[in-house]
Parts: C-alpha cells; structure tokens; sequence
C-alpha cells in the first residue's frame, strides 16, 4: 500500500526539476539535479538534498550559495555514508553528515559511533549522541572536550535520555556565565557519576582531557 | 515451585506422557510421508506461450514503475520509516500577525504546507505535529517573514546565514 502511495506521489510530483523552487535560475537547477541523480546512484537520500535548496530559496540566499550548500551536503551524506557503511538509517546518515559539517573529525566519530559498553548496538542512541555533538560544538564547546566527554558517555552506557538533556544544560550553563568547556566536562562527569550510584561503572572527566586514543577500528 | 519440593511418582509419569505426545504407529507415519512426497511431485507448471509472452509484456510495462518505487522507498526513507512518531507543540506569541506558519526539514521548508492556527487568548500561534525521532531545524514564517523560534535553541551551523531553531525528537519519546 505504501508503495502505491510513493508511487503516485512520484508521478504527481513530476521531474526533479518540478520540485526544486520556481525562484531558482536555470544553471542553478540543472546543479542541483546533476547532484541528486548522483546521490540517487551512490544510495543517498536525495529528499534531504532537495530541502537544502528549498531552504536556501525560504531564507533568500542566492543561487550560488545555495548550489554550493547542496554539493556540500551531499558530499557530506557520502562521507558518511563510508564512515558508517550501507545498512545505516537516513536518520543516522544525517546526523553523521551535521557532524562532519561541524568539522568533527571522522576518527573521532567512529570512536563515539562504535562505543557501546557491550550493549546491542542502539542506532537511536548513536543518532541522539551525534546530535547533541554537534549543538554543543556550536555553542562553542571545544571539538576535542565535546567529543571526549561524548565518548566517556556513550561507552558508559548512558541512556539517550540523559546524553540528550546535555544539549539544553550546556546552554543554560553557558547562558549563565560558565565557559562552555567547562559546562560540557561538569555535566558530562556528573552523569557519569550518577552512573557509579546505580551501580556502573564511571569516571570523572578530567579538567584537562587527554588527547582521544587511535580509533580501534 | 520451589527446588526441593518434587511432584508424586504418579504425577510425575503423567507429565512424561504429556511431554513425548501420542504414540504413532509406524505404518501409519511411513503412509502419511508416502503421500506428502506425491503432494509435492505432482505440482506440474504448465508454461503456456501466450502466458509466457503476456508475462514478458507486463514485466516491461511495470518494470520501471516498480523499479521508481523502490528508488523512492529509498529515498524516503524518513517518510517510510515506521519508528513511533512523536506529538511536538510548536508555539509563538505573535498578537498581531495575520498568517503564520511553521517551515522546516520535516515539511521541505514549505511555508504553505504547515499553517498555524490563533489559539483562544488571541495572541499565542499554535500547532501539534507528528515527528519521528531525529533533530530538526526550523522556524516560523510570520506574515511572509522567516523569524527563529525565541524559545528554542538556535541551530549552530547555518549555510545561509539565517539562524533557525532546532528541536530534537527522542527515540522514547518526547522533545527538547
């Protein structure tokens, strides 16, 4: 049933070019569509590619800004695409693509992405972890503590609800006067510690990290 | 039952006959195989040509609306998914605005798809949506001007230049 309605959506919504906004120019267009039919070929989720442009055109950017937005993204869906192999979610894909736009390294990232505490791997918890990465890294916590901190607590076993209230206690911290690095390794080490009351294991973050091992994969 | 206390004797061989299940004689067991055999060997396909022939047009009329299915399956994969999806309350005090409406990755940034409705003060714009697990950027669109949402957290990495907001739907429920 569901691919009856994809598929009349596909027949009603037409050729690509049909979707991409009236207000982009026709080079513009004929950029974008070159990106997507090679995203389509390697496997990638197009749609996303698609909302970049629409975004562009709600916000007013320009046509070459926008065009560079969509090669940079879809570059990015790649990378992380071979970051975390062909069976991964669009969800994940994204979230791993927001990271390495963020400028998080990729060993970092298979670091977090593999650190599971023996547990079933739980892609929603990875997708939450990488999430909550990269608004921290926007709001000025330093690449190497947010990452570190993140990678302490993915392979403690914290669940995704507490790595996701991160986001918004770092962001009061900091709204409060604290420095952001700090606010990441004060929050971070106190789960970890409610960790050690239930029972597992934890540990302090040091105020001063050491730098992230060689990723074992 | 606790591990020291055992059934009686008598209980105990009624068990052990509910567990090895009715006697079956052999005879009978070697008939019923001989016939199960002759079930599977007398399904025959019977291939006749202009079947065959009509099969070969159908494959070629639908192969490629088949094949645009599963490429737009793929692709959609987020509207495909079948996680739970999530009630968000999206909300912004504008008392003097006309039309608003919520644009962002879950709707193609499309300003009409989405339109909010004035909630009973009059000055508070309202809607619920449907979200399935993931992080969100988006914002509201206030009489044709695009504005971030005041009570969100500001998405960091923006390519045009313009701040939007993010929300982030858990994979248990809920958002942030």
């Amino acid at each position: 049933m569901m691919r009856r309605v994809l598929l009349l959506m596909t027949l009603a919504a037409g050729p690509l070019s049909a979707q991409l906004p009236a207000r982009l120019g026709a080079d513009a267009k004929a950029s974008i569509e070159r990106v997507v039919d090679s995203a389509r070929a390697r496997g990638l989720p197009t749609e996303v590619i698609i909302d970049k442009a629409r975004e562009g055109v709600l916000k007013g950017a320009d046509d070459l800004r926008i065009v560079a937005a969509v090669q940079s993204l879809a570059r990015e869906l790649g990378d992380a695409r071979v970051l975390l192999g062909p069976s991964s979610s669009t969800a994940l894909l994204t979230a791993t693509a927001s990271a390495l736009h963020a400028r998080i390294p990729a060993a970092e990232l298979r670091h977090i992405i593999r650190a599971q505490d023996g547990r079933a791997y739980d892609e929603g918890r990875v997708s939450s972890a990488l999430v909550v990465l990269v608004d921290v890294v926007a709001k000025r916590v330093p690449i190497p503590a947010a990452t570190f901190a993140m990678a302490q607590l993915m392979e403690r076993g914290t669940p995704e609800q507490q790595i996701q209230g991160l986001r918004a206690e770092v962001e009061q911290d900091i709204a409060g006067g604290m420095s952001p690095e700090t606010s990441m390794r004060a929050r971070a080490s106190a789960r970890l510690r409610l960790l050690d009351v239930d029972g597992q294991r934890g540990a302090l973050i040091p105020l001063r990290s050491p730098p992230l091992p060689d990723s074992p994969v | 039952m606790l591990d020291d206390e055992r059934l009686p004797s008598s209980l105990e061989q009624a068990v052990d006959l509910l567990r090895d299940g009715p006697p079956i004689r052999d005879e009978w067991r070697s008939a019923l195989d001989v016939q199960l055999s002759q079930q599977v060997t007398r399904r025959v396909w019977h291939v006749r040509p202009m079947h065959a022939i009509a099969a070969c047009a159908m494959f070629v009329l639908f192969g490629g609306a088949v094949t645009a299915t599963f490429l737009l399956s793929r692709d959609n994969a987020r509207v495909a998914s079948t996680a739970p999806q999530s009630m968000v309350r999206f909300d912004l005090v504008a008392p003097s605005a006309v039309r608003v409406s919520i644009v962002g990755d879950f709707n193609g940034w499309n300003a009409e798809a989405l339109p909010m409705r004035r909630s009973g003060d009059g000055r508070t714009w309202q809607l619920d949506v449907k979200l399935p697990p993931g992080r969100y950027t988006y914002g509201f669109v206030v009489d044709g001007r695009l504005v971030r949402d005041p009570s969100a957290p500001e998405s960091g990495s923006d390519d045009f230049g313009v701040p939007s907001s993010v929300v982030l739907v858990s994979h248990r429920g809920g958002s942030t």
